[in-house]
């Protein structure tokens, strides 16, 4: 009570501090939406009827247009299945790359940069804005599937990706939301930036059905495919130079018969592992019903593929929304989401061996003949890999409107759930076979209530006050179990005993079975209040304030009070009111403070003791003796009772205009966003015992530039019309903050300067090569030759610039180079129409990126990769491929104890810079013809149209692709290169 | 708030009043609703209540003890590599380690360099002396006695992590408090000051450790140790002879053979109560031998038992040198080649390896394919559970610290220093007639110190002692300068990680490494 009170009181104390501000008439205005042309309605003449749950669904949590949008109209020509891929290069300062394009598989976006170092892939996880759909915030995979596991490559379970479960065409608008104070409405999950999906809504009205179709296919383009022949001519310079006798005889065994036509035979292998795949979806809405009443139902179907590896997504969607309005100041409203997808994931041995934690022999690789792929693909017919997705979302929700009172209450859900069922047979894994289960669910319920009142004092001063509250409770659990050598391959499943009356009932026969299970508990509460007051059409400003109850902030600081503002000023109506040029002008100023979630439950409870019984290599060992074990978290990092509540400050500056009638329209907004109080996993001396301590006290500032642009630039009405939207975001990162006033921590490969860029690589300086020993320089004060950490350099091994000049290279000299972040990222969208023709054309691109070229310095590292056996020595069958112009690297003993092909150096350290035609559309209207819109069946609309997609990319970079660089900055060579589609597809509404 | 409301409008009032009230009330309940007790830890406050407590935080310490010795398989890398009798076929940081390139650049060898595991048993070994004790008042359950034992093995684990951590890197810090929740850096302190203080530890455990764990009218622990009996523990725990044994190498380490002749006249009249036995060749190098899993014969040991699902691959010298036929493994990373087993063993009598004279063929306990390139080391083989199925490829044996064998030999060295010969060559006998070999001979004209050692270096190989009985030989004999000359300019340590000095600016490197 005392909080609401508080609260109430804040709110009252700003709104009158507003009025003030606004009586100085201190300068703001609304940035311009600059896609507001594109957004138009897919189905044209639907008036908005009374029940358009549209409307208050924006309204609940947005109040005006601070975000934005996708042009959903053209985005959905093309066959992306994602939520991201919809999105990429769409909207100024979201970035997205695909680092696999496997379909379906988990993705990421950036909104504004990178908030947090990235030391590992999973890390970005955190990193996620929240996705909301119809005002449902959906709920995201636990990072915790990745505890159990040596690797991180993937998580446990089908590892789908959720949001690729929202079909294009059941979407009304996506928009992108950066104002900071609309992102305060929405509270601390929305404090990595939230996207706002609205679907298509209920209409009243006639009868109106949509089908919409397209069939295609996915064409990976060959690479250059290679034998053994291409790898002996690249070790042979090696050999010839530095190789002991004893090396010699240690060559690589399977280049070693050059008569061994499986490696040195024809490298067919392509034939079948690029193979072209077909795609189509197909789906149908239809709405209806009378102003009281009406409802939308859609249902679709999309298979998707990934062009190589037989990679695949079954997609089946449905939705059902129902209205109601039983009485004029009652609105009922209703819907229901389903989805299926099934997976088909790639056969990559690595992924295999890493799901198995158990790596066999690995000296003899995959061979590239053709033969041999085909025994191992008739091998893998016998593989079971079920990844089955299914989620139901939904809401129903009760508005009230009583005279200047509305009421709304919401309830919603969002379940999903998991399943991923794996069988290795024998032959593939040395003669052991591998049975896995997983189940795992993520659950959220929240309940949502929110009352807004308006008053006008005068015809000049307005006000609306809003009261919310929301409860939200998530739960994630999984249950997994794992089993090695059954006793054959016919029994794919784990077997246990069935007998009740046998001592080892219901315990697994034959095979060794291994279990797990999580589960993690969240809760979240808050109460908000908002006053906005409009100064006539001039000027507005809003003031909120926030209350956070979060399950996972510690007991002593469960509760964090947030504060935020704007002012929006219309100069166009202040100054400009008779001016015909300039039809919008408004400058706007937005700054809020959110409270960061923690994403483990491990802060909750301060000092703590766990299970952490194995080491890196061994995660899952059971206990000692048969005994659960227990400490404390030695290596997972000490929890102190000093954590609290991580926030981000947000600051937009915005200014935009609409010139010539609004066909010209632009948007400029500065942003510094700036998260602080971050918890770091912090180095402590080891002879404590633990490896790091967890401490609060990080701070990340973005800051920017997003930059948008619509011109209608020809609009004839009997000739060409051309449209045309750009979108730029520039942002630089900088670490501003380290806890316990640390200048600097590195952690793993990564080191974190305060001032500098978090994403920067962390290199050696390479400056050639020591063609002999005469040539490395020797300290003149001991007369001691200059050494690598100790290891004296010799002839052969690469010159690594001494920064400091003491004679040792070590991590001293090391520096920071290059950011794993674009500076500039953006898209280029056109439209032109001729008569019933129209042809669009998408460019996104990134610059200013780097990428370290990990699988040209494995390549590079052979010795020490190959004797290694380890998850980092398996070739997989595309690595028989010739990969870019290695002559570029100099030739260093690869024997040498300093590692001369580490990665940690500039040599490998490639630009990473892009710019890809990502689609190209031609479309015919044919409902103009005359024979079909004077046909009685009525047809509004019926578009056909082709699409290519990712036809070329142009970037310096030496892999296949800069953007399956991950988000380490690391291109392992390992990611699906991004294929080529074509698509024809039609859309009618009848 | 109220008074925006329209007096007119009844229903508006009544639902403002819902809201409100509704609001308020799930606000003053929130609190509680915030108190999620997550399932995947303990707190502070849940800890040290109850006997499954204090028995799951004694099993943590003996499990981050494998852990140090575990992973990466370091015990082995540590004890056993360097200018060792193993050859590495083609890892290039085992080869590295064997030629004794310690500063090269490899993430193993930063692995292995780093202490903090073993200060991780430090810790929680302090954390459970200072803490376990309130679990006594809290849990009716947890006795006195259970107490003092948990607390001895707690203090002879610490001991034990000294002790080892000495042999590797010479002068550690010696922290003997849990300091909880505070993390500063502490110098390192000298060594013989360590190890006085793991001697002293040791000394205090041994008289709370009893010879058995388990044993219903045993005279020290009677009745079964937390609900388990003899079968359960034996060959898992520290037992009062594991102390004994340890507090041994400490003297012998630091050449005061006269205690480690005192501390092993202990075992030698007491190993039996533990149920330590010598054992003969085939059971010692069966797959079901005396390393699988738990076995009383081993006198301190860490298990990976199969029975409960503890197996792993890494954590056993087999995933170092097994190779074909055992398992589908073509080349071993690790071999003995075909030059160091002939100079090893000399005796073609030896069961160990030798030939048979019936068949005319060599002996398979230590070595497989010795007619091949690269022979396979294959004295310790568990398969999974001490199967001989090498289909699936983890392994189920301890890593044994030491046996009765190992302990005689230790014996005999201190006694042979000490000039007491003829007690010291009846302990070696002991050994050699047990692996079929001709006793020794004064006559034969064999240094006896040198045979202990070549008999060490036979009995224990794949133990890893290697390195360390170089190191005491070195000393006892005095007459190899190479290496004598690496112990005095402390060479013999290992350098320290990157990571530990890092982390703790009072720490330097060690001269030899720098």
């Amino acid at each position: 009570m005392v909080r609401i009170i508080a609260s109430m009181s804040y709110t009252a104390l700003l709104s009158v501090l507003c009025v003030s501000n606004a009586e100085a008439e201190s300068a703001k205005t609304t940035p311009l939406n600059y896609n507001a042309i594109l957004r138009q309605d897919t189905i044209p003449g639907v008036k908005k009827k009374a029940v358009d749950t549209a409307s208050w669904v924006n309204n609940v949590a947005r109040t005006r247009g601070g975000g934005d949008s996708l042009n959903v109209r053209l985005s959905s020509l093309s066959p992306n299945l994602s939520l991201q891929q919809m999105l990429k290069g769409n909207v100024a300062g979201l970035y997205v790359k695909e680092i696999t394009a496997e379909p379906g598989t988990e993705q990421s976006m950036l909104v504004r940069g990178l908030s947090a170092p990235i030391f590992r892939n999973k890390d970005v996880n955190n990193l996620q804005p929240i996705v909301y759909l119809n005002g449902i915030p959906l709920i995201q995979n636990n990072n915790y599937i990745y505890d159990i596991q040596k690797y991180d490559f993937n998580p446990i379970g089908p590892a789908t990706n959720l949001l690729a479960g929202i079909d294009i065409n059941t979407i009304q608008s996506v928009e992108v939301i950066k104002d900071p104070v609309e992102l305060a409405k929405l509270g601390p999950l929305a404090a990595n930036g939230a996207i706002w999906v609205t679907t298509k809504q209920a209409k009243s009205g006639v009868r109106q059905i949509s089908v919409n179709s397209y069939f295609g296919m996915v064409k990976s383009d060959n690479a250059s495919p290679v034998n053994a022949e291409y790898e002996n001519r690249f070790r042979k310079p090696f050999y010839q130079k530095y190789a002991t006798p004893a090396d010699v005889l240690n060559y690589a065994g399977y280049l070693r018969d050059s008569t061994n036509l499986d490696y040195y035979g024809p490298a067919k292998w392509g034939d079948l592992y690029y193979k072209t795949a077909p795609i189509h979806s197909v789906d149908l809405s239809i709405s209806g019903g009378s102003e009281r009443a009406n409802f939308r139902f859609f249902a679709g179907n999309t298979k998707s593929a990934g062009g190589a590896d037989g990679t695949k997504l079954d997609r089946y969607a449905t939705s059902f929304q129902i209205n109601m309005s039983p009485f004029e100041w009652v609105t009922v409203s209703s819907m229901v989401n389903a989805t299926r997808m099934d997976r088909d994931r790639n056969r990559s041995i690595r992924d295999r061996f890493a799901e198995t934690r158990y790596i066999p022999d690995l000296s003899n690789p995959l061979p590239p003949s053709k033969q041999i792929y085909q025994w191992f693909l008739d091998e893998y017919d016998k593989v079971i890999d079920d990844n089955r997705n299914t989620a139901v979302q939904g809401y129903f929700s009760l508005n009230f409107k009583v005279s200047k009172f509305s009421l709304l209450t919401k309830l919603n859900f969002d379940y999903n759930e998991g399943i991923r069922d794996v069988f290795y047979p024998t032959t593939l894994m040395e003669n052991n076979n591998y049975v896995s289960n997983y189940f795992g669910y993520n659950q959220r319920f929240g309940v949502t209530n929110a009352l807004t009142f308006s008053e006008e004092l005068g015809s000049n001063h307005k006000f609306d006050f809003e009261l919310g509250q929301s409860f939200q409770s998530d739960l994630n659990r999984y249950n997994y179990a794992n089993a090695y050598n059954g006793p054959n391959d016919f029994i794919k499943i784990n077997v246990v005993e069935g007998s009740s009356a046998e001592a080892n009932y219901l315990k697994p026969v034959d095979f060794l079975v291994y279990r797990y299970t999580d589960r993690e508990q969240r809760r979240l509460f808050s109460v908000y209040g908002s006053v906005k007051y409009k100064y006539k059409d001039l000027l507005t400003i809003t003031g909120l304030i926030r209350d956070d109850g979060s399950s996972t902030a510690q007991p002593g600081s469960r509760w964090l009070v947030t504060p935020a503002t704007s002012a929006q000023w219309n100069l166009k109506n202040q100054f400009l009111k008779g001016n015909n040029a300039i039809d919008e002008l408004t400058a706007e100023v937005s700054w809020s403070r959110i409270g960061k979630l923690f994403s483990d439950d491990r802060f909750g409870s301060g000092p703590q003791y766990r299970v952490e019984n194995g080491w890196v290599a061994e995660p899952t060992i059971p206990g000692y003796n048969g005994l659960a074990t227990i400490t404390r978290p030695y290596s997972s990092g000490w929890v102190g009772y000093d954590i609290r509540w991580p926030y981000t400050d947000q600051l937009n500056v915005g200014m935009s205009i609409g010139l010539l009638q609004n066909r010209l329209n632009a948007s400029l907004t500065f942003y510094q966003k700036d998260d602080k109080r971050m918890v770091v996993n912090t180095p402590v001396p080891t002879e404590t015992g633990y490896a790091s301590i967890f401490s609060s006290g990080l701070g990340v500032r973005n800051t920017g530039v997003d930059f948008g642009l619509k011109a209608a630039i020809l609009r004839r009405p009997d000739g060409i019309n051309w449209e045309s939207g750009l979108n730029l975001n520039v942002n630089r990162n900088k670490l501003t903050e380290l806890p316990g006033g640390l200048q600097e921590l590195t952690i793993g490969n990564r080191k974190l300067t305060i001032g500098q860029a978090v994403d920067k690589f962390w290199v050696y300086e390479n400056q050639g090569i020591y063609n002999s020993d005469a040539e490395v320089p020797v300290n003149p004060a001991n007369q001691e030759k200059l050494n690598f950490e100790g290891t004296t350099l010799h002839a052969g091994d690469p010159i690594w610039k001494d920064q400091n000049g003491d004679f040792i290279i070590n991590d001293e000299d090391k520096v920071l180079k290059g950011n794993t972040m674009p500076k500039l990222s953006g898209g280029w969208s056109n439209e032109f129409k001729y008569g019933n023709f129209s042809l669009s054309f998408n460019v996104i691109f990134a610059l200013g990126q780097k990428g370290l070229n990990e699988q040209a310095a494995n390549h590079f590292d052979f010795i020490n990769k190959e004797s290694g056996n380890d998850i980092g020595s398996i070739k997989e069958i595309n690595s028989w491929q010739a990969s870019g112009d290695l002559s570029k690297y100099p030739i260093y003993n690869p024997w040498s104890s300093v590692v001369a092909y580490r990665l940690d150096q500039d040599l490998f350290l490639e630009n990473a810079s892009y710019l890809k035609l990502r689609s190209l559309s031609l479309g015919y209207d044919l409902s103009k013809l005359p024979w079909l819109s004077n046909s009685k069946a009525g047809i509004k609309r019926a578009f056909l149209y082709v699409t290519a997609n990712n036809l070329f990319t142009i970037t310096s970079f030496s892999g296949s692709d800069p953007e399956l660089i991950d988000y380490t900055g690391l291109y392992s060579g390992y990611g699906m290169v991004i294929p080529k589609t074509f698509t024809l597809g039609v859309k009618f509404d009848l | 708030m109220i008074s925006f409301i329209n007096k007119n409008n009844r229903l508006t009032k009544v639902l403002a009043f819902v809201l409100l009230s509704s609001l308020v009330s799930v606000n003053l309940s929130c609190k509680k609703m915030l108190d999620v007790e997550s399932t995947r830890l303990a707190t502070e406050e849940a800890q040290w209540s109850n006997l499954q407590d204090t028995r799951s935080g004694l099993m943590g310490i003996y499990g981050l003890t494998r852990t140090a010795l575990g992973s990466n398989n370091a015990h082995w890398l540590w004890g056993e590599m360097r200018e060792g009798d193993f050859t590495a076929s083609s890892k290039s940081d085992l080869k590295a380690i064997i030629r004794s390139d310690l500063n090269a650049s490899y993430p193993l060898i930063q692995d292995i360099t780093n202490w903090r595991r073993f200060y991780t048993v430090i810790n929680s070994a302090s954390l459970f002396i200072e803490r376990s004790g309130e679990v006594v008042a809290k849990d009716p359950r947890y006795s006195k006695l259970n107490n003092k034992v948990d607390i001895a093995q707690a203090r002879a684990l610490r001991a034990f992590a000294y002790f080892y951590m000495v042999r590797i890197w010479g002068d550690v810090p010696l922290i003997t408090a849990s300091h909880d929740g505070s993390f500063e850096g502490k110098p390192r302190t000298d060594q013989a000051k360590v190890l006085g203080y793991a001697e002293s530890e040791l000394m205090a455990a041994v008289k709370d450790l009893p010879y058995r764990y388990g044993v219903d009218g045993d005279l020290d622990l009677p009745g079964l140790y937390y609900g388990y009996d003899n079968g359960r523990w034996s060959g898992a725990l520290f037992t009062k002879i594991s102390a004994y044994a340890v507090m041994a190498h400490i003297a012998a380490w630091q050449s005061h053979y006269l205690d480690a002749a005192v501390y092993t006249q202990f075992i030698m009249q007491n190993y039996s109560k533990s149920g330590l036995e010598y054992v003969n060749t085939t059971n010692l190098t069966a797959s079901d031998g005396i390393f699988n899993g738990q076995d009383s014969k081993i006198a301190l040991g860490f298990t990976f038992s199969d029975v409960y699902g503890e197996s792993t691959s890494e954590g056993h010298i087999e995933q170092l040198v097994l190779a074909a036929p055992l398992i589908a493994k073509q080349v071993p990373d690790l071999y003995v080649s075909k030059d160091t087993i002939n100079k090893a063993f000399t005796d073609i009598r030896d069961g160990r390896f030798g030939i048979d004279t019936l068949s005319g063929l060599t002996r398979t306990n230590y070595f497989l394919n010795y007619s091949g390139q690269i022979p396979v080391f294959s004295k310790i083989k568990v398969l999974r559970g001490g199967s001989t199925n090498g289909s699936f490829v983890i392994f189920s044996s301890a890593i044994a610290f030491t046996r009765i064998e190992e302990l005689s030999l230790l014996r005999a060295e201190a006694l042979t220093v000490l000039g007491q010969r003829q007690p010291a060559i009846d302990l070696l006998n002991i050994v050699k007639k047990n692996r079929g070999i001709k006793s020794f001979n004064d006559n034969d004209g064999l240094g006896l110190i040198d045979e202990i050692f070549a008999e060490r270096r036979r009995e224990l190989m794949g133990e890893g002692w290697r390195w360390y009985d170089r190191i005491r030989l070195a000393k006892i004999k005095g007459n190899d300068a190479k290496f004598n000359k690496l112990i005095a300019e402390k060479g013999i340590y290992w350098p320290i990680a990157k990571d530990v000095l890092k982390a703790n600016s009072q720490l330097v490197q060690n001269s030899y490494w720098k």
